[in-house]
């Protein structure tokens, strides 16, 4: 706690520095600071997008000469002052933002990055060929009154966006940045609507984008389409992050500060190769120091993220779960849950998955085993949507559900976990099972509470503040099944959950899916090693080669000959004297 | 009307040829590394720049500049691989990234290094002005020639690629990186090797090209959307589908050049661009076709 009390007196006095020089330094000075602090209220921007959400966008110079353009036509056509203008610009940003964002970041980040890097160029051209702004050749713009008015505002507007950005990354919306960059697909099977919320990060970082932008012109009095979209600001702006530390909420405060003193001290002596410096900075950072220099301080300790919505509530407080119609005990009578009718896939010549039939039914374990390459985990991947089956069709609660997006199944109930662990590298215990809970839950106080209460279930909570790179490989599964059980699923799908665990973690699983059946969950698990589940079980289904080859209950399956075949090869005898 | 046809048809096809070449390099580098090198429109510039120099104070021409150009941009290329990429050792998405912000440095050095020498005037070199008459159909020998030697380079690279024991490793690098080390190739080797060659393509082209078209300094990140934008309409790292693409942007550039001027020309490829963003990402042929 006293941390965060010197971080922000910290930043209060960095603030209050700014507002002095803004008030009472010379016309250079208040100038330079401006530039300064501009920067950095663009850096704040560009993080939110390729920091926080890891799409590194090499046009963020587009909504920067965007606002310019529409606060000067507002200032010029309206006649209207700054602080109108400004407002104006940034929501400019976000309505061009946003149809740009839903067609580009449907995209990997390649395409991203470079889609970005076109955009300046593209908005550069239009704005040449539009007369209403003077074209190529500019036009004058109402000035302010005077550079200490500028960079007053400026510093007090690069503040709150760092502020801003503070409350961003310890928000819900944060979270789900955050687990997007570090695993996209395991974001969606807790729930979260990527393209919806990568989208929503690259408004919010035009939109401050664009209010540089405003303000700039404001503060020169002067716009043509060269100096709107020039690639020194876009150079500027991603060397402050990477100098700072990308992905952090001080990097582009730290990084500005540094890059500014920097840069002004070139531009004093060797103006002409500048860039060539600035440039050479970035390679040295991306190579060297990927982190920057917020690495380095939090290797000493200093300014540490803390979990979002933590520390977990004494699980002993919670009041006791009320149960609610949809999983409370075991319904009268055996209706499927989930049932998948004739599913099946073909990747080119290869049918992965043909005519597979499977049923579910509440407060019970379906195992699914079969040799490697028997379509185990696409099936998974056909039933909780991170596939589109070619054919067939899947019923989820009497709805059909194929063709939903995998966060919308998520939501409803299907919960799922991955063969090989997906844990977020950059979030802790507690927040990787929050960010599922927070999926499911409104408030924070309910998200907080069922977060708590599963973490003990699972006996995680004592590592809630720790990453999953320090968990065993046993534990990392555990909490990947905690992940899944956060969103209360209807029906859990557990591929391959027990692998490489040892016998005391198994029988906490054990205990968990027990605690789940019990409240009427459907598992369904994919095991190479039946011993892991059998106790479990309730039913087998046995498939090879895409296609199921037994069915039944797991005594019955495990004598059946075509199954023993499937296994050990046609002319596999039983040993003489049934040895183990 | 016939006969203009075919010329515009022709020469459509020629500058299909030259932007083939300035592509090239981009599209052997994603294939094989997956990198996308945001410094490639400024090699091309360097390449031209360092042909206008010699043209200017040697008498050299293009053509023979050619091979010189490629061979400082081999040198160059090598070096920003051994000393720069290569020790990005982070793969997966993380790695990409990276790799995009050290080229994007890159390009500022290049570009600024470039204008400490040449300043940032348009420059171009008169070399081969004329024109060859076919017919009723006139083709200017600057481009004819640019044109055949994309085609010639364009050829060797496939030869290279395909016939040769080096080319073969490339060949199998750029399939699994992993693979191919396990098989005891020196992949350390082969993407070096690629990487300088990638980047003498893009030198090669910018002394050919600057007979065709001025550059000045700041024309990099023009010419790297330009490349960029016929990879991926031909779908990253697919040499059949890059010729299309750039056939298809020749003849579409020639032919609104013709019928709307030249300012709708040169907005054609970034319409190109847009479309490929929107419509067609995974580009013309799809995965067929990759290296």
């Amino acid at each position: 706690m006293t941390g965060r009390i010197v971080e922000w007196g910290i930043f209060a006095a960095v603030v209050a520095a700014g507002v002095a020089v803004a008030i009472f330094g010379s016309g250079y000075y208040a100038q330079t600071l401006f530039t300064a602090t501009m920067l950095i209220l663009l850096a704040v921007g560009w993080n939110v997008i390729s920091g926080f959400t890891g799409y590194v966008s090499f046009g963020q110079v587009s909504f920067f000469g965007l606002g310019a353009y529409v606060a000067a036509l507002v200032m010029i056509h309206m006649a209207a002052p700054w602080y109108v203008a400004a407002p104006v610009a940034a929501l400019a940003g976000i309505i061009v933002a946003l149809p740009l964002g839903l067609i580009m970041l449907r995209l990997n980040g390649i395409f991203f990055a470079l889609g970005m890097f076109g955009l300046a160029r593209i908005m550069e051209i239009i704005a040449s060929s539009l007369g209403i702004t003077g074209g190529p050749m500019g036009t004058t713009v109402p000035v302010a009154q005077s550079v200490n008015e500028c960079a007053l505002v400026m510093v007090l507007a690069a503040a709150a966006a760092l502020i801003a950005s503070y409350r961003l990354m310890r928000s819900r919306l944060g979270l789900r940045l955050m687990a997007i960059r570090d695993d996209a697909v395991a974001a969606e099977a807790s729930g979260v609507n990527t393209w919806t919320i990568k989208v929503v990060a690259f408004c919010i970082s035009a939109g401050i984008a664009a209010i540089g932008g405003s303000l700039y012109v404001w503060n020169v009095g002067y716009l043509d389409p060269s100096s709107a979209f020039t690639g020194t600001i876009e150079l500027q702006t991603i060397l402050i992050v990477l100098t700072g530390g990308i992905g952090t909420v001080w990097g582009p405060l730290i990084g500005g500060i540094v890059i500014a003193a920097l840069s002004t001290a070139l531009w004093a002596r060797f103006p002409m190769e500048e860039q060539i410096v600035l440039g050479a900075l970035i390679m040295f950072i991306a190579v060297a120091m990927p982190g920057g220099l917020m690495s380095a301080v939090s290797r000493l300790g200093w300014l540490k993220r803390a979990p979002i919505w933590g520390p977990p509530v004494d699980p002993t407080t919670l009041p006791p779960v009320a149960t609610d119609e949809a999983t409370s005990g075991a319904p009268a009578a055996r209706e499927p849950v989930l049932s998948c009718r004739g599913l099946g896939i073909r990747f080119g010549g290869v049918v992965a998955v043909k005519d597979v039939d499977v049923t579910a039914y509440p407060a019970e374990m379906l195992a699914i085993i079969g040799p490697n390459g028997a379509g185990k985990s696409t099936l998974f991947n056909l039933i909780s949507s991170f596939a589109l089956p070619s054919v067939g069709e899947v019923s989820f609660a009497g709805h059909k559900v194929s063709g939903l997006p995998a966060h919308a199944l998520a939501r409803r109930g299907i919960a799922r976990t991955f063969q090989t662990s997906r844990l977020f590298p950059l979030l802790t215990v507690w927040e990787t099972v929050l960010l599922a809970a927070s999926s499911l839950y409104a408030t924070r106080a309910d998200a907080v509470a069922a977060t708590t209460r599963i973490l003990a279930e699972v006996r995680l909570l004592d590592h809630w503040a720790e990453y999953p790179d320090t968990l065993p490989p046993g534990r990392q599964r555990l909490l990947e099944i905690a992940r899944a059980l956060a969103l209360k699923p209807r029906v859990l799908l557990l591929d391959e959950a027990m692998a490489g665990m040892s016998a005391q973690e198994i029988e906490r699983v054990h205990a968990a899916l027990r605690h789940a059946m019990a409240r009427g969950t459907a598992v369904i698990a994919i095991e190479h090693v039946l011993p892991a589940i059998a106790p479990l079980a309730r039913r087998v289904q046995v498939l090879d080669f895409g296609q199921t080859i037994a069915e039944g209950i797991p005594r019955q399956v495990l004598s059946n000959p075509t199954v023993i075949e499937a296994y050990m090869g046609a002319d596999y005898e039983e040993p003489a004297h049934g040895g183990a | 009307m016939i006969a203009t046809f075919v010329a515009l048809l022709i020469l459509g096809l020629l500058w299909g040829g030259v932007y083939l070449l300035m592509a090239e390099g981009l599209n052997l580098i994603y294939g094989v590394m997956k990198v996308v090198n945001l410094a490639h429109g400024d090699f091309i510039v360097l390449g031209g720049l360092v042909a206008f120099s010699l043209f200017g104070v040697f008498h050299i021409t293009p053509l023979l500049s050619f091979p010189l150009a490629a061979l400082l941009l081999f040198g160059i290329g090598a070096l920003v691989q051994v000393g720069v990429l290569e020790r990005i050792t982070v793969t997966g998405p993380e790695g990409e990234l990276r790799t995009l912000l050290a080229t994007f440095g890159l390009s500022y050095v290049v570009a600024n290094a470039s204008f400490l020498l040449w300043g940032s005037q348009f420059q171009s070199i008169p070399y081969m002005q004329g024109a060859l008459q076919f017919g009723a159909v006139a083709v200017p020998e600057g481009l004819l020639v640019s044109s055949l030697c994309a085609f010639a380079v364009a050829l060797l690279v496939h030869l290279w690629l395909t016939a040769t024991m080096t080319g073969r490793s490339v060949h199998a690098t750029a399939q699994s990186s992993l693979g191919a080390a396990a098989c005891g190739l020196n992949v350390r080797r082969i993407r070096m090797v690629t990487f300088a060659i990638g980047s003498a393509m893009a030198g090669g082209a910018g002394a050919l090209v600057i007979a065709l078209i001025p550059f000045q300094t700041s024309s990099g990140g023009d010419l790297t959307v330009q490349a960029f934008t016929l990879i991926a309409l031909g779908g990253l790292g697919n040499y059949l589908g890059a010729w299309l693409a750039a056939e298809l942007l020749g003849l579409t550039e020639v032919f609104t050049q013709y019928y709307f001027g030249s300012d709708a020309a040169s907005a054609v490829v970034y319409a190109v661009f847009i479309g490929v963003l929107v419509f067609r990402p995974q580009g013309l042929l799809g995965r067929a076709g990759r290296v």
